[in-house]
């Protein structure tokens, strides 16, 4: 027995021993730092302060981790940071903006995120800092060298309704993130199936899909919340109707029961209903992804950037199989998909406002975002000069036989931030994404559930004092 | 006749309790060997329709943990995750010891005292437990921020007091009360002050409870979420939440969430073993009396 | 000992227990604090993004809840759920601990074996029977089904499956802890019943029903009042499963009351929703400790 314990005791010690070694390593070293002075700015003017930084789990905020140091060396500013999986990152962030505590100075943010954290003053516009140039060397940092629908996408006026790409800029971007279709080309050209141009064409190719290859015909997101509504539906139902109807009008009125609407949901619903997955009412984004990266649907229409997973063979049983193609077009022949961009922002409760600036501008610098998504494939590019790098082109190239690259760029032409600006748009896509399940489970017919949620949404935004 | 009778029952109620025996261990450790296989695959072989149970295994997902060498370009170069072990370690033993010396004595007095308002105060100490958790994470983060425990070991083993105390209190309260009240006594009568007969008597006689609780206690702790999330940062998350990092924005990393998540049991795995003989120890005892 | 005042001895003792509480009611007592903030909250308005609304509802929030439908449908899945989890679980509880209690081989294995589930932290469980409960080809729950020729469970995605789910999700990973607590509570019997019953030459059945039971029951009442704290809460398995869905069926108090605080940020709606949950939990506690001291001063005797 004694023995026992003894022999208990002793691994439980040496594991510690052996963490506590682990956890001590010291971290790697980097002296890329000429690049770096070149700008014509004093990098030192804030040394001696310190910054946390709260990060969402990307290939981006990864790509940076081993690069702090070399930023701390740079500027003498001590950095802190904490990363978490997104739904828990914006707990957190939002527990700290709230209540103005000033524990992270640089935040990960977007634009639909910027409308709930600029309302209440709670985020810092860029621009000050930009055009100061004792902060900011424009000529080295090429502002202009972002695309420019992303940087628009980052401003808003504070105008409920409108204002998308006018006023403060409130992050800086450093992805892009669009949505496209991705179809089995190999499945679309053994069965003669045609790359859907229409939403009807969709839930065709779909059932056809299952029907000849017997796997689902399309997969989607299906979770009773906003992410379920917010990429591949949204662009689908903005191009169906042309880029005319917003889920908001310009008084304020939700509208999820106009008759283009309710036409578009109901096609969405009974194709995901009859060619989806039978678990459709609870997949995430990434059972979605994992699915079709398992080779068991014929369509996605999601995230662009998920074809590094596709074309991946360590990760997909499907590469080198996928083609992909515009998110079908409504009647006037054009495609308006969704555009999200992870970008850096910066939290009015800071008190080391030039550090996190200075932090800003060297993590979306042209050298350190083409690092990021070379070495550590973070797509899709946020700067022009990235996604012409020959490398990069080398990396995303071969996607989809060159499909992916020529797919996307021509999506960023037209791609657009897909949401009417309000501060609660969480709140409407959550109320719109509880909809499409009424319908699904046949609880009521898409007129009748589309016309509670419009009521349901209306009355949020009264009661926000957004709308009277 | 009979004895060919007895001896068939006894044949049936054997298979019966090697069926239900097999059954409850299938139940119970079946999800464990799906985590141990996908801590062994590499990501292509996870999204295998049907599952595959046979497959190439690759330890890369243990090496990613400790050595940080992710797959997919993630080149973490400090992996945080010993750290954050070293710190479920700090504040789940914490918590348990910081609970078990209050609580004993809280449940001693609850068991054998009779006081004024006696049944209000157990309820308040159970009533603790009661709130869901976001009534109060809020202030609870803001009262942190203020006395400077946001991000403390001290403070998350504060916090876990909701989580411990008011089961350790009621758990070893109904432990002390199985005690015969006569043992006390006889204790007393030999000059033994409140003390002794809690040292001398109390907590031998209640061995197997007390292990009990306080397997269960470091696993409530061990096992929290909600809490470590918004009171702790990077340098106090403890397993759970660095558990869940491995949700990233563009793809899972399952192989890697399941190897944290085996790695994570072994201290309650140990801790457990080591216990295991105090509640065979109490067997006797009582057998004994 | 110092010789003592039979009157000194008297204030002594009437101190005591009072002393003995005082290291953990200081413990305690700081989460007062935020737990009335949190109160104060529920009266308000309180909506994160738009501070310039504040002001005082009373019991405005809580009025409200009666007009919403989403409310109550998650009182009675609330409630309907813990009822039906804490039946199942302490009763499969009840009869594992007695399983394991009685002389079988290798209980000791699968004792530790036992343990395991409460290993894991829930929102792991959850993702991870999340993986075996997916879609009907590719979760390996409905792999295994097929070798015994039952078709695909459609776990999660249907609104039955979904809520069976939750249970089978919550009891995997909770019904250790009440085995362990009615197996200790076994374990520390007295022997004598026991023992009077067996020279009397009493039946299994007539031990278990009128010994075992009855000195187990302190133990057994706690098991429910335990689970029942946490079933009416329960919370993470269900939001890194379903979300509340499908179509709102496993939406409890819980979960929308996280909605309205964190995801919507209307702290004062979600608090109101918050503290009708924890007025729940205290109603059933207070209920089920009477029955405790009631157990507890029989077993006493």
């Amino acid at each position: 027995m004694g023995t026992r314990r003894g022999w208990l005791i002793g691994t439980l010690v040496g594991m510690l021993a052996l963490l506590g070694v682990v956890a001590s390593l010291p971290a790697q070293d980097d002296s890329a730092l000429a690049y770096y002075r070149q700008a014509k700015i004093n990098w030192r003017l804030a040394a001696g302060q310190s910054l946390t930084i709260g990060l969402n789990k990307h290939p981006f905020t990864e790509s940076l981790l081993p690069a702090i140091p070399e930023f701390e060396r740079l500027t003498g500013i001590k950095v802190e940071y904490l990363i978490l999986p997104e739904q828990e990152y914006f707990s957190k962030l939002v527990a700290d903006l709230s209540q103005q505590r000033g524990e992270f100075t640089v935040i990960m943010t977007g634009p639909m995120r910027n409308w709930q954290y600029a309302t209440p003053g709670w985020i810092m516009p860029l621009d000050e800092f930009i055009n100061d140039p004792k902060l900011t060397d424009r000529g080295w940092y090429r502002l202009d060298d972002f695309y420019p629908g992303l940087i628009a996408a980052n401003r808003w006026n504070g105008k409920v309704g409108g204002g998308v790409g006018e006023g403060p800029l409130y992050s800086v971007p450093v992805l892009a993130e669009s949505y496209i279709l991705a179809y089995r080309k190999d499945i679309f050209d053994q069965h003669k199936i045609k790359v859907p141009t229409t939403i009807e064409e969709m839930a065709e190719a779909a059932r056809l899909v299952k029907k000849n290859a017997g796997i689902d015909g399309i997969v989607a997101r299906g979770t009773p919340a906003v992410p379920t509504v917010a990429t591949g539906f949204i662009s689908g139902i903005k191009s169906y109707t042309d880029g005319k109807w917003n889920e908001v009008d310009d008084k304020l009125n939700t509208t999820f029961h106009d008759p283009r609407s309710v036409k578009f949901t109901q096609t969405w619903v009974d194709m995901v209903r009859a060619s989806g997955p039978s678990n459709w009412a609870n997949m995430t984004w990434y059972d979605a992804m994992e699915a079709f990266a398992a080779g068991q649907a014929g369509m996605i229409a999601d995230a662009d950037f998920f074809a590094a997973t596709y074309e991946d063979p360590k990760k997909s049983k499907i590469a080198g199989k996928v083609g992909y193609a515009l998110i079908p077009a409504g009647p006037g022949g054009k495609t308006y998909a969704g555009l999200w961009t992870w970008g850096l922002g910066m939290s009015k409760a800071t008190k080391n406002k030039d550090a996190a600036w200075l932090f800003i501008q060297w993590a979306t610098s042209p050298r350190t975002l083409l690092n990021a998504t070379v070495e550590h494939r973070n797509y899709n590019p946020s700067r022009v000069s990235v996604m012409n790098d020959l490398r990069v082109q080398k990396l995303m190239g071969g996607w989809g036989g060159g499909s992916y690259v020529k797919t996307q760029q021509e999506n960023l032409k037209t791609a657009r931030v897909a949401w009417v600006p309000q501060p609660e748009r969480t709140r409407l896509g959550d109320i719109w994404a509880r909809s499409l399940h009424e319908i699904y489970f046949n609880r009521a017919s898409a007129a009748d559930a589309l016309k509670k949620a419009s009521a349901e949404v209306d009355k949020v935004l009264q009661e926000a004092g957004i709308k009277k | 006749m009979n004895e060919a009778r007895r001896s068939h029952w006894a044949a049936v109620r054997a298979v019966a309790v090697l069926v239900a025996t097999v059954l409850l261990v299938v139940w119970t450790v079946f999800p464990f060997g799906w985590i141990l296989l996908t801590s062994l695959k590499e990501p292509r072989d996870m999204l295998a329709v049907p599952p595959k149970l046979v497959f190439q295994p690759t330890l890369a997902n243990y090496e990613a943990l400790f050595l940080g060498k992710q797959r997919g370009a993630y080149a973490s170069t400090r992996p945080d995750f010993p750290r954050f072990f070293l710190n479920s370690v700090l504040i789940s033993t914490g918590a348990v010891a910081l609970s078990v010396a209050t609580g004993i004595l809280a449940a001693y007095a609850l068991a054998r005292f009779t006081f004024p308002f006696k049944n209000q105060l157990a309820f308040l100490f159970l009533s603790f437990r009661f709130a869901p958790f976001i009534t109060f994470l809020i202030p609870l983060y803001l009262l942190f921020q203020r006395l400077g425990l946001y991000n403390t070991h001290l403070g998350l083993i504060l916090a876990y007091q909701l989580i411990t105390l008011p089961f350790t209190i009621w758990m070893l309260r109904s432990f002390f009360m199985e005690i015969p009240v006569e043992v006390e006594e006889a204790a007393q009568i030999d000059g033994c002050s409140w003390w002794g007969v809690l040292t001398r008597v109390m907590l031998p006689l209640s061995m197997p409870g007390i292990a009990v609780t306080v397997i269960l206690g470091f696993m409530f702790s061990w096992n929290a979420f909600n809490y470590p999330l918004i009171l702790a940062g990077r340098q106090t998350f403890p397993v759970t939440v660095g558990a869940i990092q491995f949700i990233s924005y563009e793809q899972v990393l399952w192989g890697q969430m399941a190897a944290a998540s085996l790695v994570a049991i072994v201290p309650q795995l140990l801790l457990s073993l080591s216990v295991q003989k105090y509640i065979v120890r109490g067997l006797t005892m009582g057998a004994v009396r | 000992m110092p010789a003592v005042t039979a009157r000194g001895r008297r204030r002594q003792n009437a101190l005591l227990p009072y002393l003995l509480l005082a290291p953990a009611f200081a413990l305690l007592v700081g989460m007062l604090y935020p737990f009335g903030l949190g109160l104060y909250y529920s009266l308000t308005n309180y909506w994160l993004q738009y501070p310039h609304l504040f002001r005082f509802v009373w019991l405005g929030n809580y009025v409200a809840l009666v007009t919403e439908p989403l409310f109550v449908y998650a009182l009675e899945f609330t409630v309907g759920y813990a009822l039906v989890a804490v039946l199942v679980q302490v009763g499969l509880g009840l009869a594992i601990a007695l399983f394991l209690h009685a002389r079988i081989p290798g209980r000791s294995v699968v004792r530790a074996l036992m343990l395991m589930p409460l290993m894991m932290p829930p929102v792991i469980t959850a993702l991870m029977w999340k993986i075996m409960m997916a879609s009907t080809t590719a979760g390996i729950l409905n792999y295994a089904l097929s070798f015994l020729g039952l078709g695909p469970i459609n776990w999660l995605g249907s609104i039955r499956g979904a809520m069976a789910s939750i249970l089978i999700i919550d009891t995997w990973g909770n019904l250790p802890f009440v085995s362990l607590i009615l197996l200790g509570g076994l374990q520390s019997l007295p022997g004598e019943p026991y023992e009077a019953a067996r020279v009397d030459g009493a039946t299994p059945r007539a031990i278990l029903r009128h010994i075992t039971l009855p000195l187990l029951s302190p133990f057994i009442v706690l098991a429910i009042t335990f689970r029942m704290m946490d079933a009416l809460r329960i919370f993470d398995v269900i939001y890194a499963t379903t979300v509340g869905g499908p179509a709102d069926a496993t939406t409890n108090l819980h979960m929308l009351a996280f909605q309205y605080s964190f995801q919507w940020y209307q702290m004062g709606k979600g608090m109101a929703h918050a503290v009708v949950l924890l007025a729940l939990v205290v109603v059933a506690s207070a209920v089920l400790l009477r029955f405790w001291n009631r157990a507890a001063t029989h077993t006493a005797a």
